[in-house]
């Protein structure tokens, strides 16, 4: 009997958890999420509290817009005050800079092709091949470049060649972290956009399953992103044709779409219409709160730039090195300056910015 | 190689064991001892435990599909039952069927039942498949048996017993072994404070202190659940979105 003893003592019959803040006293905690992120345009679209809000399937989710909502709040909303827990924009500290690293380096994986260097992928099919996870979150793309969500548990996925590459279009990684992280034994690796990164360290400072189950965060560079409806309408004015559309990418200020049989260039600022407000008051280029950052700027064509700022990925760098899976080279930190300084602008135009610095 | 060979035996031995021989004949020609049952006019009675005919009870019936999974003849298929119930109840083929019982042993429901019946007559194939509805009653039985048989051994001899009494076809099911759990948190610091678990809770077993005013004086919720009131029955373990509920063996 001693065995079912013990079996009893593996859970607790009584907590606590604390409720946070309500700005408005007598509203559902979504309608102070949404007066003090969503209306005020400060929402990144990085979806951390779609990830956490359990009134499923009604709860919070993407509009017909594409923005984030919760049409049905007033009756569906259970006013638990998760999504304003973990929402990195509620109570809103702008990171910027290059943020803390070890090592600045540049990576071409002899592996994989991607967008750049390939060295996203590589870091985290490595990391698979270490152990540290036994799954990674990847965004992939249908035909009409719209974004879905996969789960790498094997290297040999990356066949699915639309894995790797950039895709500007808002992607529901955080939702998905949340069941890999139910399902995961060993771990589960993550890439995203700063924003993300930012959620993902937000989930984990309140949630233990998230601190115990995600072993590996990778950030990308990112200046902007874009929601689907209104960059593929505006890229088939373009004439973009997404049947034959292989590859997108920004670089010296061109946003540039390559086709099999052409290739259609013009300048990033012409999508400034479209730019979301979420991005328009996003300081973070560098995904400071990454484990690793990844992007195109600080190296040369063809490499990735690494900022490596935690130990395990350091770990996972020293182990493709091991392996001889990449070629290395120096990363060029201030050849980030310009972008660094473009993205800390965007600090004005955070609703409030300019009364504190007027005061 | 060894070769098998005919015992020595005197012409005394060999003397009584051909008596013994005829003893035997004569005995037989004077009181015959057959080992045939006459069906259907007696039946054979069989033990408590006989692999029979299968009976089914929805009301019992949790939906698991475990004797589908088990069945290893395949006899087993789920049919949904027609709204608003939407229910998958089982179907068995008695074409594929070879009595294994499996299906009865792993219904944590004790939904399936055996009986003693094992003498249905089918006009054609298709009729073996018996649906669910035709599983809840026994089919249509005639009986003419008017005496039960049992085997018995005898004097080193099988012998038939044969009493007036018609063997009922109809089992007690043995109930299923109950495993009393308890829902408990397994991760109290992941817990959202969605309180869904308590809505779904039938038995008043968790309660919270959300009542007006409590949650903005204290600025804690206080999630508790009353081990006395849980039956067990995993309805907050399935609907907690972040699985943080599990159900465990009820302590001594
Ligand atoms: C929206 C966006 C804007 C960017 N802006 C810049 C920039 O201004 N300057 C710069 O230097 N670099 C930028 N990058 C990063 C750059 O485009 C490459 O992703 C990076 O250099 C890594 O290249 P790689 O070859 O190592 O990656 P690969 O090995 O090709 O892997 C790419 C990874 O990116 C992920 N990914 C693709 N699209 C998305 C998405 N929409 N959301 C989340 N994850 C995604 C994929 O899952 C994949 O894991 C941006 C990336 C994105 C997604
Ligand atoms: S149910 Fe909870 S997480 Fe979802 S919107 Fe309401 S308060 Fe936020
Ligand atoms: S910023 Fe992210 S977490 Fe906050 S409301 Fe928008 S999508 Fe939700
Ligand atoms: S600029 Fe990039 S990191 Fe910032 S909100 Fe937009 S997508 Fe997210
Ligand atoms: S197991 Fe059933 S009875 Fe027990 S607390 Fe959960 S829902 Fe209530
Ligand atoms: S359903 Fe789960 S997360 Fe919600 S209050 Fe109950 S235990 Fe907490």
């Amino acid at each position: 009997m001693a065995a079912v003893a013990a079996e009893t003592t593996t859970g607790q019959s009584e907590w606590e958890v604390a409720v946070p803040e309500k700005p408005l006293k007598e509203k559902v905690y979504f309608e102070n999420l949404k007066a003090q992120v969503i209306d005020t345009e400060l929402c990144s679209r990085c979806l951390t509290c779609a990830a956490v809000c359990p009134a499923l399937p009604e709860g919070i989710t993407l509009t017909a817009d594409d923005k984030v909502g919760f049409p049905d709040y007033e009756e569906k909303c259970l006013d638990c005050g998760a999504c304003v827990r973990v929402c990195p924009r509620f109570e809103y500290e702008p990171k910027s800079g290059l943020g803390e690293y070890t090592d600045f380096i540049a990576g071409q994986s002899k592996r994989f092709k991607g967008q750049d260097g390939a060295m996203v992928t590589e870091l985290i099919v490595s990391a698979i091949e270490m152990g540290l996870i036994d799954r990674g979150l990847f965004v992939g793309r249908d035909n009409r470049w719209a974004t879905n969500i996969f789960h790498v548990r094997d290297p040999e996925q990356l066949a699915i060649t639309t894995l790797g590459g950039t895709k500007y279009t808002f992607a529901s990684v955080l939702p998905e972290l949340k069941r890999a992280v139910l399902l995961t034994k060993s771990g589960v690796g993550v890439v995203g956009t700063p924003c993300i990164v930012s959620g993902v360290r937000k989930l984990q400072q309140e949630f233990p399953i998230f601190r115990e189950k995600v072993k590996l965060v990778v950030g990308l560079f990112c200046t902007e992103n874009f929601h689907h409806t209104e960059i593929s309408d505006y890229l088939q004015k373009k004439g973009v044709d997404f049947s034959k559309l292989v590859k997108t990418d920004i670089t010296m200020g061109k946003f540039i779409a390559t086709m099999t049989n052409k290739t259609v260039k013009f300048k990033v600022k012409a999508l400034e219409k479209i730019l979301p407000s979420g991005c328009n008051v996003c300081t973070d280029f560098t995904a400071v709160e990454a484990d690793a950052s990844v992007g195109s700027v600080g190296s040369a064509a063809g490499f990735s730039t690494v900022a490596v700022r935690n130990e395990n990925a350091r770990r996972v760098v020293e182990f493709i090195k091991k392996r001889g899976y990449a070629d290395f080279g120096e990363g060029k930190p201030e050849e980030l300056a310009f972008l660094v300084g473009h993205k800390k602008k965007r600090a004005e135009n955070i609703p409030g910015f300019q009364d504190q610095e007027d005061k | 190689m060894k070769k098998v060979s005919v015992s020595e035996q005197g012409l005394v031995e060999k003397a009584k064991r051909h008596a013994a021989a005829v003893g035997v004949a004569m005995k037989e020609s004077v009181t015959p001892l057959t080992a045939t049952v006459f069906y259907p006019r007696e039946r054979k009675k069989m033990p408590d435990n006989f692999r029979g005919y299968l009976l089914f009870d929805p009301e019992k019936c949790i939906n698991c599909w475990e004797c589908a999974f088990i069945c290893p003849a395949n006899a087993i298929q789920m049919k949904k039952a027609p709204a608003p119930n939407n229910r998958f109840y089982p179907t068995v083929d008695y074409g594929k069927c070879i009595f294994c019982h499996f299906c009865i042993d792993s219904c944590s429901g004790g939904a399936l039942r055996t009986t003693k019946i094992h003498d249905v007559a089918y006009r054609e194939m298709g009729e073996m498949l018996t649906l669910t509805e035709e599983m809840i009653e026994p089919p249509e039985i005639i009986r003419e048996d008017k005496k039960s048989v049992e085997y018995e051994i005898e004097k080193d001899d099988l012998h038939l017993k044969r009493t007036r009494e018609v063997d009922g076809l109809f089992v007690e099911p043995t109930p299923p072994v109950e495993i009393p759990m308890v829902s408990q948190c397994v991760d109290r610091a992941s817990c959202l404070g969605c309180r869904v678990c308590e809505e779904v809770c039938e038995s008043g077993a968790i309660s919270s202190s959300s009542a007006e005013g409590v949650l903005e004086a204290e600025g804690v919720l206080r999630m508790k659940i009353d081990i006395e009131k849980c039956t067990g029955c995993g309805l907050c373990v399935k609907e907690c979105s972040m699985q943080i509920l599990r159900l465990v063996r009820r302590g001594k």
